[in-house]
């Protein structure tokens, strides 16, 4: 084990209202991978922007390479070899690998840039990492997670000591996230300090040295990976043990009503000939790869998105869907996969985002009825158990779990009997993950239908009563839970057209 | 200073009207000390300065008030302005050439108010058009009707006392600012839209995240249009209040009454991004805005240096809008 590269001890951090971390301790060493885990709203990211500069904190003292060091913003930070590899890619599409590695310094020749030196400094880059891309392949052309592998190529260009990854693998494929795993093996062999931060209990077990855990702004403990078990970590985070046991047998009742029915659906490439069935009170898993066309599919059905051909049955009746707003009056609901673009409007209070899909029904008139709409508001964010110091709270200030159980008070409240929950638990903690499952297992009992796209193999198994496996736009596949393993959809989520098998 | 900040009237009213309010003190008392001293032997401590300021005030605030719906929406209007000119010209026409009796000409003149809204809203909302290039389209559009439809000719609305002049009562009855009241008035019936209604919470709502809110099952289009519809009724409103001020209108301007109602909205506390904004703030914003153009010609100096002024107002305000942002994120 390495030395002591960076200390943070007693970091305090104040927002109006909310005390976001009191007392935090982290210590990251040379060549080892430090997990940083804890539920969403926990503080890991706030102490990761205290450290980088982008907030200023209120107490404590950040030592690096034995100095104090303060700084004023990521720059500086980056300047003296702490970088951060965000969850979201800040990549320019049109620019390409090369161009958007070198960015703000590139190599110059006289008054001209010189592209050959970018380039070639960029592959000698990407062979120390192992990584194949071309230099002078254009950005947006690349997968999200090549894209990724090229903000890390960026990071460590900078000369970094220290690396923060904050949930890299969100957006990637199994391929992909072992490759990334090489490459943090890698730098933490050139004796690197790593901080990797994830909510994927699997990931940290496998990647990762040594595990610091925070709760409500607080550090909580530091454990030594291969010494502890998942639910110790869990434990720590929850102060509970949570048991992820797949489902066995369907809820739903063999004669239970059909009340959506999707005939031969398409929407550009990614939608192809959709037709399913959807029961009343089932949570129909669909599964599939990345870019399977299942959230396209869902859009499209939603009329978020124009559809080529399709019919679209309600509880047996022929319905025309062409905008959001038919969807809703027919009673389904979409809870998108990117919340903070699609879901919620941040800048508005709790209030006014959960009665949004169904405002006139809390209306006088041209007038709003505020106190009803209050009322309403304020019963379901009690049942949903919202963490917020009051309704007139701006949803941009709550954490990411509580944003989410703000978008499906919004369609309860609009009386959706179909919900399509798209990665319903997308960079949630595994507390509210759990709470939102309970939800959606109280959902179906109240008799409501439940769609759920998810990439969690996990997930899949464990909330749905039928799966619907599509790859590349098309169906491939549909299985009863009961006879339903990992590796079957696996096989049907890479069963390409024409039936050959993907790699 | 944070004790003053959380008294219930600095609440209710918002900290930074209350700053716009002593910024008005200021200026008339900056106002009043230098224009006998600039000007000599003029004054400003005569009622008919803030009559006159007042006059400008109720044309701007209309237009303002109008335009704060769609920078509530995150859009902008550069067409106001021209419009409003349009619309007096046009009914102007109307009354004096072709004797169309005086309540038929203010109600064509909200109409005009109107059609050119609803030009703008259909090719924002439905069409996808930048607001910022259907509005400057618009404005061209609207001086070209002003000129064609009057020939190129100025009209004069009657003077007072002629008959068919009673919309002079609009704007003052003796001294009685009458327009102060009535722009007070639809400045609250403004607010009580954009905060009460269904309407006004589907525009802020837009303004801070329109593809949320359309997902939500609500016909975006449809609102979003319903701001510059409402935008351009008070620009035909505005009109009224100009000729009931001014009686005389040329054809081929009005553009820099753009600036200043967006100024005067600005200047209030409406975020150029969207999602929020204030009506008493904008009728703040034209009452400083008026003073000031008050205050440069009573010190004699050109009403030029009102345009330098006002860009430098614009640039202060969206900083300070931008910059408040930024901190609160």
């Amino acid at each position: 084990m390495g030395d002591v590269i960076l200390t943070m001890k007693g970091i305090d951090k104040r927002f109006p209202g909310v005390q976001a971390l009191s007392g935090v301790n982290l210590e990251i060493r040379k060549g080892e991978v430090l997990a940083l885990m804890g539920e969403n709203g926990a503080g890991k990211s706030t102490l990761m922007k205290v450290l980088t500069g982008i907030y200023k904190k209120d107490a404590g003292t950040i030592t690096y390479e034995g100095r104090e060091v303060e700084y004023n913003n990521p720059r500086e930070a980056q300047e003296d070899g702490i970088v951060i590899v965000h969850q979201e890619l800040n990549m320019m599409g049109h620019l390409t690998v090369a161009q958007n590695i070198f960015i703000g310094r590139e190599p110059k020749n006289g008054f001209l840039i010189d592209d050959a030196k970018m380039n070639s400094d960029t592959r000698k880059l990407f062979q120390q990492l192992n990584i194949d891309i071309n230099p002078k392949e254009t950005m947006s052309k690349l997968t999200v997670g090549k894209q990724q592998m090229c903000e890390i190529a960026k990071a460590i260009s900078h000369k970094a000591k220290v690396i923060i990854f904050d949930e890299p693998s969100a957006a990637l494929t199994e391929s992909e996230i072992e490759q990334l795993f090489k490459i943090i093996r890698n730098l933490r062999d050139q004796q690197l300090g790593i901080v990797y931060i994830s909510h994927r209990m699997d990931e940290i077990k496998k990647i990762t040295d040594r595990v610091t855990v925070m709760r409500d702004g607080c550090y909580v403990g530091t454990l030594i990976t291969k010494d502890c078990t998942k639910d110790d970590i869990i434990n720590m985070m929850v102060g509970r043990v949570i048991y992820e046991t797949p489902k066995t047998e369907s809820h739903v009742p063999p004669d239970a009503p059909v009340v959506l029915k999707v005939e031969h659906l398409n929407a550009g490439r990614m939608v192809q000939d959709v037709s399913f069935e959807l029961h009343k009170g089932e949570i129909l898993g669909f599964s599939g790869l990345m870019g399977a066309g299942r959230t396209e599919m869902a859009r499209a059905l939603f009329g978020a998105d124009p559809k080529d051909s399709g019919d679209i049955y309600i509880k047996g009746e022929k319905v025309e869907i062409h905008t959001p707003e038919d969807a809703v009056r027919h009673g389904i609901g979409y809870l998108s996969e990117d919340r903070k673009r699609f879901g919620i409007v941040l800048k508005k209070s709790i209030t006014e985002n959960a009665t949004l899909t169904c405002l006139p029904r809390y209306c006088k008139g041209v007038f709003i009825d505020k106190n009803k709409e209050k009322q309403v508001t304020k019963q379901y964010v009690d049942t949903l158990r919202i963490k917020t110091p009051g309704i007139d709270q701006l949803v941009m200030n709550l954490s990411g779990g509580n944003q989410q159980k703000v978008v499906i008070e919004k369609w309860l409240i609009g009386d959706s009997d179909i919900l399509i929950f798209d990665e319903p638990t997308r960079g949630i903690d595994v507390g509210a993950k759990q709470e939102i499952y309970e939800l959606m297992n109280r959902l179906v009992d109240e008799g409501k239908s439940i769609i759920m796209i998810s990439s969690e193999m996990a997930e899949i198994t464990r909330m749905s009563d039928r799966i619907i496996v599509m790859c590349e736009g098309r169906i491939t596949g549909e299985l009863d839970i009961k006879e339903t393993s990992q590796e079957q959809i696996m096989h049907y989520a890479t069963l390409r057209a024409g039936g050959s098998d993907n790699e | 200073m944070n004790k003053f900040k959380n008294l219930p009237v600095v609440r209710a009213i918002g900290f930074n009207r209350v700053v716009l309010i002593g910024v008005i003190l200021l200026m008339y008392l900056v106002f009043a000390l230098l224009t006998p001293v600039l000007h000599s032997g003029a004054t400003f401590l005569k009622y008919d300065r803030i009559l006159s300021a007042l006059n400008y005030a109720y044309f701007i605030g209309f237009l303002g008030l109008g335009v704060t719906f769609v920078i509530a929406t995150g859009g902008i209007d550069f067409s106001i302005g021209p419009v409003m000119f349009t619309a007096a010209l046009v009914s102007g026409y109307c009354l004096t050439q072709y004797h169309v009796p005086l309540w038929l000409c203010l109600i064509l003149s909200i109409v005009i108010g109107v059609l050119f809204g609803i030009i703008n809203g259909y090719f924002v909302a439905y069409r996808f058009l930048p607001s910022f290039i259907t509005s400057l389209a618009c404005m061209q559009i609207a001086k070209g009707v002003g000129s064609v439809f009057t020939k190129t000719q100025s009209v004069t609305w009657p003077t007072e006392g002629n008959e068919n002049a009673w919309f002079h009562y609009l704007v003052r009855w003796g001294d009685v600012p009458v327009g102060f009241i009535l722009l007070c008035l639809v400045a609250a019936i403004c607010a009580v839209v954009l905060n009460k209604t269904k309407a006004g919470r589907y525009i802020l709502c837009i303004g801070s995240n329109k593809e949320a809110v359309r997902l939500s099952g609500v016909n975006t289009k449809k609102w979003e249009m319903l701001a510059y519809i409402i935008c351009g009724l008070l620009a035909g409103v505005a009109a009224i209040f100009y000729v009931g001020a001014y009686t005389t209108v040329q054809p081929g301007l009005g553009d820099t009454f753009n600036n200043e109602a967006i100024a005067a909205c600005v200047m209030g506390g409406t975020s150029m991004a969207g999602g929020l904004a204030s009506m008493l703030g904008t009728v703040i914003g034209a009452l400083i805005i008026a003073l000031m153009q008050e205050g440069i010609l009573a010190m004699g100096f050109t009403i030029s240096y009102q345009y330098v002024i006002t860009g430098i107002i614009v640039l202060i305000a969206v900083t300070a809008d931008t910059l408040s942002r930024k901190r609160k994120n």
